[in-house]
C-alpha cells in the first residue's frame, strides 16, 4: 500500500488542486500558510514566486519531461509499477530479478537527473546558464550528515539559495578548520543574511556520543557532545525519560552550536557593520516533518559571549 | 526584511510536510524509525549543489558532508568522522565523492593572492594541487576550462585520499565498498561519472560490471565509466 502510493505519486501527474489542497492542510499550524503572505507580494526581495517554492518532489512529479521519458520508454517499467503489487513482494522481486531487470533497461544515463534538469531549463532556460555566474545565497545551512535531512528539500529551497555544510550532529568546534573555512567563506566572501543550525530529534551522533564505547576516531568529534551534557548537567539530569533527555540535549547542542558560530570573527565584524548575519537554532522532527525554530536570542547570545570572546576590535 | 526570509524557509517547510504527509501518510513515522542511506556523498557546500535534489533521492536516501570545495584531508577530524559513521557504522554501499564546476575554491586556488582568514589553510590541499599538475593547468588558456580541470584533479586527490582511508579500504575488501569520483556540471545540471576510485586505474575494479545504488524512489547504475540513473 504504502509502496503503491509512493510509485503512483511518482508515475503520475499529481494535479495543481491536489498540491493545492495538501498546502491548504498543511496550514493549520502557526507559522504562515503556504499561500498566504509573505509570498504573495511585489517587493525587493528575491524570493521564488508561489509556484517556484513548490517542494522539490513535486517539481520531480511533475516534470513533462519526465512523465513523458517513462511512459514512452516501455522498457523503464519496473516490477513494482503494478499498484497491486506489495512492499515484500517488491523487495523479493528486486532481489531475485534485479540482474534482469537490469538488462532490460537501457538508456538510464542520469535519467532522473536528466529529468529534473529538463524540467528546470523548461520552466526557465536561463536556469543553469544563471547558476553558472555564481552564488548568492541568503542562508548558510549548518547541518546534520544524516540522510533524513536533506536541506534544500525539507525548506523547499532552490538550488542557489543556501550554501550547506552537513556533519555529524551538527557541530560547530572551535578548532574544526573544514567548519570555519565554511563559516568564513559565507559571511564574508557570500554576505549570507542568516545562518541556521539545524539538528534533529533522534539523532544518532547524539546518542553515540552518551554510550559508554570507545568509537576510535569518531571520539574527539563525539566528545563535544559529551560537553554539551556537562554544561548543562542539572537541567539534563533532572528530566526523568530518557528519550525526553536525549530530545532537551539535541536542543541544547543546537543552541551551543549556535553559541559556537557567534564565537567567530566573521559573524562578530559582519554583524557589527552591516547588523547581519542572524544566528537561528532549528530542530527537525521526523514525526511530522516540521522545523522547530528554537528562537534563541541573537542578540542577547552576541553580547553575552562578547563578555569573553569579543573580536570586533580593530 | 531579514525576517521575511527566515520566515520562508519556515514556512515552506511547513508546505512540504504538509504536502509529504498528504501524499503518504507513513512517510514522517517511517523515517523516524532510522535511517538506512546506501550512499555517503562528499561534496561542495556550495548552494547550486543540493544534493538529494540533483539526485532525484528523498530524504534517508544520501547521508551527506558538504565542505569548501569538497576537499578530503586525511587528517580533517570532521570528515573523517562522517567517513567512519557512514561505513563503519551505517554501512553505505557507496561513497560518492563529487566536485562541480565554476567552483569558488578551486577559483581560489588558481589565484596568487591571499583568500584571508582560515580559509588559506583548508585550501592548502588544493593548492597543492595545482602546483603537482602546473603544466597541465598552464596549458589550458580558458579560465573556466582550467577551473574544471582543477576541479577534476581535486576529485581525484580526494578518491586517492579515501582510497587510503583505512575504514574505506577494510570495507572495500570486506564487504565491496565502491568508490566513485564524479563532477557536476552546473552549467547543464548533470552529473559526470569520472571513472575513479574502486573502477578506476589501479582501484579494485569491478569492470564491465554494474553497481546499482538504490534508495527508496530512485537509483543510480554505475555502469562503464557512466552513471545512469532510474526512477523507482
Amino acid at each position: 500500500m504504502l509502496n503503491s502510493r509512493v510509485t503512483t505519486s511518482l508515475l503520475q501527474h499529481p494535479t495543481s488542486a491536489a498540491i493545492r489542497r495538501a498546502f491548504i492542510s498543511s496550514s493549520s499550524s502557526p507559522s504562515s500558510s503556504f499561500l498566504s503572505s509573505p509570498f504573495v507580494r511585489s517587493g525587493p526581495l528575491r524570493f521564488p514566486t508561489p509556484t517556484a517554492t513548490t517542494p522539490s518532489l513535486l517539481r520531480h512529479c511533475s516534470s513533462d519531461s519526465h512523465s513523458s521519458s517513462l511512459s514512452s520508454n516501455p522498457k523503464s517499467k519496473l516490477p513494482n509499477a503494478n499498484p497491486s503489487s506489495d512492499k515484500s513482494t517488491w523487495r523479493a522481486m528486486a532481489e531475485k530479478d534485479i540482474s534482469r531487470y537490469l538488462r532490460q533497461t537501457h538508456d538510464r544515463v542520469f535519467e532522473h537527473n536528466r529529468a529534473w534538469a529538463a524540467e528546470k531549463k523548461k520552466a526557465d532556460p536561463d536556469f543553469f546558464a544563471n547558476l553558472s555566474a555564481g552564488q548568492t545565497p541568503e542562508y548558510l545551512w549548518i547541518g546534520c550528515s544524516d540522510s533524513r535531512i536533506p536541506a534544500e528539500q525539507i525548506t523547499g529551497l532552490e538550488p542557489g539559495d543556501a550554501f550547506v555544510h552537513r556533519n555529524i550532529a551538527n557541530l560547530v568546534c572551535n578548532t574544526d578548520l573544514n567548519v570555519m573555512a565554511v563559516i568564513n567563506y559565507a559571511v564574508r566572501h557570500l554576505k549570507v543574511k542568516h545562518i541556521v543550525v539545524c539538528g534533529h530529534y533522534g539523532c544518532g551522533g547524539v546518542k553515540a556520543a552518551m554510550s559508554a564505547k570507545d568509537l576510535g576516531i569518531l571520539n574527539p568529534w563525539l566528545r563535544n557532545i559529551r560537553d554539551v551534557y556537562r554544561l548543562h548537567e542539572k537541567e539534563l539530569d533532572a528530566i526523568p525519560n530518557e528519550e525526553e533527555r536525549y530530545n532537551r540535549l539535541v536542543e541544547l547542542n543546537v543552541i551551543e552550536q549556535c553559541k559556537n558560530v557567534v564565537k567567530t570573527a566573521g559573524v562578530q565584524q559582519s554583524y557589527a557593520e552591516n547588523s547581519f548575519p542572524i544566528v537561528h537554532g532549528w530542530v527537525f522532527g521526523f514525526n511530522d516533518g516540521l522545523l522547530r525554530d528554537l528562537q534563541i536570542d541573537f542578540e542577547g547570545m552576541l553580547k553575552d559571549i562578547q563578555k569573553i570572546y569579543n573580536l570586533t576590535e580593530s | 526584511m531579514e525576517d521575511d526570509h527566515f520566515l520562508y524557509a519556515l514556512s515552506s517547510n511547513n508546505a512540504w510536510a504538509g504536502y509529504k504527509s498528504h501524499q503518504n501518510p507513513h512517510f514522517f513515522p517511517k523515517l523516524a524509525d532510522g535511517q538506512t542511506p546506501q550512499i555517503l556523498w562528499l561534496g561542495c557546500s556550495d548552494s547550486r549543489c543540493p544534493e538529494t535534489t540533483i539526485l532525484g533521492l528523498q530524504p534517508g536516501d544520501v547521508f551527506v558532508h558538504r565542505n569548501i570545495a569538497n576537499i578530503i584531508a586525511p587528517t580533517d577530524i570532521n570528515t573523517s568522522a562522517v567517513i567512519e559513521y557512514a561505513v563503519a557504522h551505517l554501512k553505505v554501499k557507496h561513497v560518492v565523492l563529487c566536485g562541480h564546476t565554476s567552483c569558488g575554491g578551486a577559483a581560489a586556488a588558481l589565484g596568487d593572492s591571499r583568500v584571508g582568514g582560515v580559509l588559506d589553510t583548508w585550501l592548502a590541499p588544493l593548492r597543492a594541487v595545482r602546483y603537482a599538475n602546473k603544466e597541465v593547468l598552464d596549458a589550458i588558456k580558458d579560465e573556466r576550462a582550467r577551473g574544471t580541470k582543477i576541479a577534476e584533479l581535486n576529485v581525484e586527490a580526494g578518491v586517492n585520499v579515501l582510497m587510503a582511508n583505512v575504514t574505506v579500504r577494510e570495507a572495500i575488501e570486506e564487504r565491496g565498498l565502491q568508490v566513485h569520483g564524479c563532477l557536476f556540471e552546473i552549467g547543464c545540471g548533470r552529473i559526470r561519472d569520472l571513472g575513479l576510485g574502486t573502477k578506476g586505474r589501479g582501484g579494485l575494479g569491478l569492470d564491465g560490471q554494474e553497481d546499482v545504488v538504490r534508495g527508496r524512489h530512485a537509483q543510480i547504475v554505475f555502469r562503464g565509466g557512466r552513471g545512469e540513473m532510474s526512477v523507482k
